[in-house]
Order: C-alpha cells, then structure tokens, then sequence
C-alpha cells in the first residue's frame, strides 16, 4: 500500500496555512512527519482524516483517490483527551464502532489490545482515575483497536516512562511489520531516527525536505571529521580556523572540500596522539534545526 | 446501524445513566403522586380528626340570605371577636345579619369610643370592627389588613341588602315579597362556539411553562455536552472518527428524547395518580380541568414540543462548540436565552391579559424561535385557522432542517477553533468555507 499527498493547499481566511505539501508513505515502514510548531502538521494530517478539505491537491491510496470508505486511520492526537467520567470498555466500544467495528469485534480487539498493554485490570474503571501515563495507553487503544491500515501517531512518547516507551516501541514495530502506514509527528527526533525510514519536513507550510533518511545523510555534504583524542588543545589551537570542541569532548574539523579529508586525516594520525577518526555524518537533529530553523 | 444511530445511542445512555437526571425525574414524578394523593390523605386525617364538630363544617352552606363562599370564610378565626357599633334603630336584626354573614366572628355590639375600639383592637382583644354611623355609611377598623380581608366588600353588600329591603319594606311590601324581589335570580346558559378560556387557562399555563423549561434546560444541557467534549479534547478523536453532522444531530435528538422521556414520566405519574384519586379532586375544578385536556391538543403539545426543542437544541449545540472553556459557556449562551425568554414573556403576557390572538401574537406564531410556545397558546386559547396551523408547522420544520444544517456546519468549525471565541464574521465565512 502507498499513500501519496500531492500538492495540499489550504488556506484559513486569508491565512495560507499549507502551500502545497507532498509526501508519499509505503506500508510496512515508518514515515515521520517533522516540522516546528505551527509548520502545519496537524493541519495536514486533518486533511488526510477528512476533518478539513483541501483547497488543492490530492490524496492517492496505490494511485487512486483516497476511498474513505475502505482505508481506515487509526489517530492518536497530540491533545490526548477522552471521556473523563465514563467506563473505560464503555468509550472503547463507543469509538470502535463510529469506526465502523461491530460491537462483537470491537469487544475482541479491545480485550487483545488491554492485554497487549497490560491494562486489562481497568477494564471496568473510569478513565479519570488513571494515571497520565496509563491513561495514554487507554488512548493508543482507541487509535488500534479498529486494526487501521494508516496509523497516525502525533507525539506518541511524551508523557510515558522507559519502560512503557518500550512497550510502545514494540507495538509499533509489530504495527509496521503488519504492513500498516505508520505516520509519526514527533519532536523528539531520537525516536524518528529510531522507526522512520522516509520523513519530510514541513517549515511555513511547505516541503523543506523530503525523501529517505538513509538518503538524506549520506548526501548530506562530507567534508567534515569528528576527531578524538587526548591533547585536544593543540589541534584547536593549530587549527583554530576549522576547529571546533563538540559537547562530547570529540573535535569537529570542517574541510572546504570532501576531497581534502583522505589528507587531513594523514596528517592528523602522523601529528597526533589520535584514537579515532570518522566522517561526521549529522543527526536528525541536526537536519531538523537547519531547514527548519527560521520560519518562513 | 450508522453513526448517527451510534451517537444517539451512546448519548440517550449517557442522559438515561446519569445519576442526576434519573434522580430528578424520580424526584418530581413522585412529589406530584403525592400531591395527587394529598386529598384523600388529608380526608382520611379529616373523618378521624373529632375536634370538627360536623355542624360547624355544614355551617357554610346552609346559610340562606348570604352570597358569601367558603374563600370568604377562611378570613376569620374560629370564635375571634368583631365589634359592631350601630346607634339607629333595629340594631339587634342588624347584629343577626352580621352574625350569619360572618359567622367565623363573634359579633359583639359595642358602644364604645372609636378610640376604645382601636385599642382593643390593637391589644389583640378584638379582631376587628365596624363602626356604622347609618346604614349607607360605615367605617371598618382592623389590626393588619390581609390581602384576602374581604369583610369590608361583605359587609357593604350586607347593608346595601338591608337598606334595599327596608326601602321595600317601608313603601307597603311584606318581607317575603321584599325578599323575593332582591333575590329574584336571572338563570343563564352560555354556548361556547370557540373555545372556554378559563377553562383552558390552567392546563395550557402548565403546559406553557413545561415547553419553557424543557426547552431552555435541555438546550443547555446539549451545549454543555458539547463544550464539554471540546475542553476535554475528546473532541480531537471524535471528530476525526464521525461526520459532524451525525455528531451534532446525534446529540440532539438523544437529548430530545430524554427531555421527552422525562416530561412523559413526570406528566404520566401526575395523570395516573389523579385518575387514582380521581373522585377526591372533584371539587378542585381547576385541577380536574387540567386533566381533562382533549387528545389533539396533547398531539399539538407534542409536535411543537420536538420542534421548538430542535431549534433551540441546534443552536445551543453550535454555540457550546464555540467556547474552549467550560466556564465561557454561561455567557455564550445568553442571547439566546434571552431569545426564548422574550418569546415566552410575550406569550406569557398576552395570555394573561386574555387576548391571545392579538397581533404580535399572530407575528410570534411565524417567526420560528417564538412559534412553539405561541401558536401553542394560541390553538390553546382560541380557534386558529388550520392553514395557520399548517403554515406555522412548515415553517418550523423547515427551520429545524435549515439549522440543523447551519449548527452542523458551525459545529465543525467551532470544535477546532480554540483560544479566544470567534467573532460571529468569522464563523460566518468558514462556515461558507466548510
């Protein structure tokens, strides 16, 4: 399955909130939906769930328009809320079934998911008395239960603690392994690094930069080394020019050209108490700060 | 099953669940089956209570020579006393007639002065008196003048009997033909052709003041619903999850139906219990009046009931998505409560003053936030025309289809929209939009 979004335009008033977003996410991968806040993630993804329509554009499932009808998005918010002051099964069913779930499989799938999670002692309880944390995963449920094809996770970590992290990190690879579309939007760029394998980032309601990960480090330009070593004074000092001290206590030289680095690093080792040489190939993080960086 | 159905569902449950709401329906349900039963409780505390000799009971009505009612009666104390200063001649029958026009009193003559009289009565000595200079002339004193002291209206028609009577008397009648001529009696029938306003009076208030406050209370009860899901943004799944169409129109009619279900428990309690004790209320004309409204006038009750709710229901439901917070929702809220409460004022007054045809009656029965509640009054009160009627009811239920559409619409801009409210302009254009 491949979902496309091509050319999404919106406007609010006389606000032009998305100007043209394209991306496209394969099943059985993880695609990560980046930007900062107010780029127009949520906005796009509301499109993509039929909340808005789009003033332009088109949504392609395997290169037909979107059926609404076959394709279901399993979504959980960034703004997690439910009912507070109803049985937690009682909500489950309720949202399953607006999905389009029979009672009777609804019941089934939220029984599996409850135990996947290991919440099935709250079946019968009221969301509000659960804590922040176990309430998420409450939420997680509603988001699965209805077996999506496309599920989109809007900062699916924030709020959960290691060890439920964890557990959240295994559903989602048993989810992508299914088959299924996994849309992250995330700020914590670890996590992206850690499932996706395509994102593209949105700055002011545009593409800045899309395609592979794997892709886009390695035609990240590689004229730059991280150097490790004891006497890290005397390199900063004898090349104060391209030198820099990283947070890590490693030494960052940036070359003018890629091809210099086969001699500087020759020169390094014969000059040098060196222990490890490696071409710097950036983070997500780093990427994420570059085009995203000023608001356009 | 689609969503809406869904929706309905879980919201009828929500309502039919709801500790409050069934507490309340209980609640009244069983005040007015007491208040049904309280007759022939409190006739049962009566034949067992031996402290009321039966003579004293049948004391007001075999009185002859008096109009007076029971009501009357209930103004003076067992054995309270009345003074009764009169200098002319036959002041002894003049005592009597006192005696048997008041006859909670104990009249006493008096020859006291007018200050004498006032201290008694400020002492609490005597209750009241009258101080008659002749028999056109008299001058009433009591302590505290109760808003029902009818004494003084009595006693002017007591005299006014007796002087008309010694007039005839004096110019050759006997008392018999004297009496016979003052108490001549004219019988009378009326045909009503339209309808008895006073005897509809009392059932169409009640029912009035029902359609007022199911309306206003439920209305609010839907726009709360819906800020609420907002605030507790478990409006970010639901929206994502259902059409806000069925969402809107869900809620709605859920809580119509338990406003329904309500009225019909609350109603329903009263009507059987009365019929229990049906034989008890006979001489409460009026509550027996109220449950002997005639079935087309219930179906009128109903229909105007469902629709003046959607109306109302809708447009609460699109401002409650307005508001972010819970607590903005009072003032949201309030024009259009004002709305109503303006079309019940209006209905309310012109009822009371008896013309419920009058014209701005006839305007509120079109425009469709006034409509319920005055064309009901008026069909009520009085003879409208069918195609009143049928005009009145189109344009409510295309109205009801018009904002159900509109509030859906306002509904699905308003649940994203956080922070601030929106100005009615901006609504306005995303609702183009939408």
């Amino acid at each position: 399955m491949k979902l496309e979004l091509i050319n999404i335009e919106k406007s609010f008033g006389e606000n032009k909130v998305l100007k043209g977003i394209s991306f496209s996410a394969d099943g059985g991968k993880a695609f990560g939906l980046l930007g900062r806040n107010g780029a127009g993630k949520t906005t796009t993804i509301r499109i993509l769930m039929d909340v808005f329509s789009a003033d332009a554009g088109e949504i392609l499932v395997d290169g037909q328009p979107i059926d609404r009808k076959k394709i279901h998005f399993g979504y959980l918010p960034e703004e997690r809320g439910l009912y507070p002051k109803k049985k937690i099964i009682d909500q489950l069913i309720y949202f399953a079934e607006l999905r389009g779930m029979n009672r009777k499989d609804a019941v089934k799938n939220i029984d599996y998911w409850l135990g996947r999670l290991g919440m099935t002692e709250y079946r019968e309880k009221r969301l509000d008395t659960l804590s922040k944390g176990n309430q998420q995963k409450i939420q997680l449920v509603t988001a699965l239960a209805h077996d999506p094809q496309i599920v989109i996770l809007d900062e699916p970590f924030s709020g959960l603690d290691p060890v439920n992290a964890m557990l959240l990190k295994d559903v989602v690879k048993e989810e992508i392994s299914k088959g299924k579309i996994v849309l992250f939007s995330s700020h914590q760029m670890n996590y992206i690094e850690e499932f996706c394998d395509s994102i593209a980032i949105l700055n002011g309601g545009e593409n800045v930069l899309t395609g592979e990960l794997h892709d886009i480090k390695r035609n990240y330009p590689r004229n730059k080394l991280v150097v490790d070593l004891e006497d890290k004074d005397k390199l900063i000092s004898e090349m104060s020019s391209c030198s820099a001290l990283q947070e890590d206590g490693s030494v960052l030289l940036t070359l003018s050209s890629p091809d210099e680095k086969r001699i500087m690093m020759k020169r390094l080792i014969e000059n040098y108490d060196i222990d490890g040489i490696k071409v710097y190939e950036p983070t997500l993080n780093d990427i994420f700060v570059e085009y995203a960086d000023d608001q356009r | 099953m689609g969503q809406f159905g869904k929706i309905f569902k879980f919201e009828l449950k929500n309502y039919l669940t709801n500790k409050i709401f069934v507490g309340v329906t209980v609640f009244f349900s069983l005040i007015i089956a007491l208040v049904m039963f309280f007759p022939r409780v409190a006739e049962i505390f009566e034949s067992n209570d031996p402290d009321i000799p039966e003579s004293s009971q049948e004391g007001i009505y075999i009185d002859e020579d008096q109009s007076s009612e029971d009501v009357y009666v209930e103004s003076g104390n067992d054995g309270s006393i009345m003074l009764l200063r009169y200098n002319g001649e036959n002041s002894d029958m003049i005592k009597e007639a006192f005696s048997n026009s008041f006859w909670g009193y104990n009249v006493e003559i008096t020859e006291d002065d007018i200050s004498v009289i006032e201290e008694k009565i400020r002492s609490g000595e005597a209750e009241c008196a009258f101080v008659l200079d002749d028999l056109n002339y008299f001058t009433y004193y009591v302590g505290n003048l109760s808003m029902y002291d009818m004494n003084s209206e009595m006693a002017s028609e007591l005299l006014r009997t007796l002087y008309q009577q010694n007039s005839l008397m004096n110019s050759g009648l006997s008392e018999e033909e004297a009496l016979d001529v003052l108490n001549a009696y004219v019988s009378y029938e009326t045909v009503t052709l339209g309808k008895d306003q006073m005897v509809n009076y009392f059932y169409t208030y009640i029912m009035i003041l029902a359609l007022y406050m199911v309306i206003l209370l439920y209305g609010q009860m839907v726009s709360t619903n819906v800020a609420t899901e907002k605030s507790s943004r478990a409006m970010e799944l639901l929206i994502t999850s259902a059409k806000p169409s069925s969402m809107m129109f869900g809620k709605v009619f859920a809580s119509c139906l338990a406003g329904f279900t309500q009225l019909v428990c609350i109603f329903g309690s009263a009507f059987v219990s009365f019929n229990i004790n049906r034989t008890y209320w006979d001489e409460f004309g009026m509550v027996s009046s109220f449950f002997d409204i005639p079935i087309e006038l219930i179906i009128y009750m109903l229909v105007f009931f469902v629709l003046g709710f959607l109306v109302y229901a809708f447009i609460f439901g699109a401002v409650g998505s307005t508001v972010s917070k819970l607590e903005d929702i009072n003032t949201a809220v309030m024009p259009i409560t004002l709305l109503f409460i303006f079309g019940f004022m209006v209905v309310v007054f012109s009822f009371a003053s008896g013309t419920v045809d009058n014209i701005l009656m006839k305007v509120c029965s079109y425009i469709p936030f006034t409509a319920p509640i005055a064309m009901f009054a008026r069909i009520a009160m009085s003879t409208v025309p069918w195609y009143e009627i049928t005009i009145c009811i189109s344009v409510l239920t295309l109205s009801v289809v018009f904002i159900g559409i509109i509030s859906a619409k306002i509904y699905r801009v308003g649940v994203l929209l956080y922070g601030t409210p929106p100005k009615i302009g901006a609504i306005l254009k995303a609702i183009k939009k939408a």
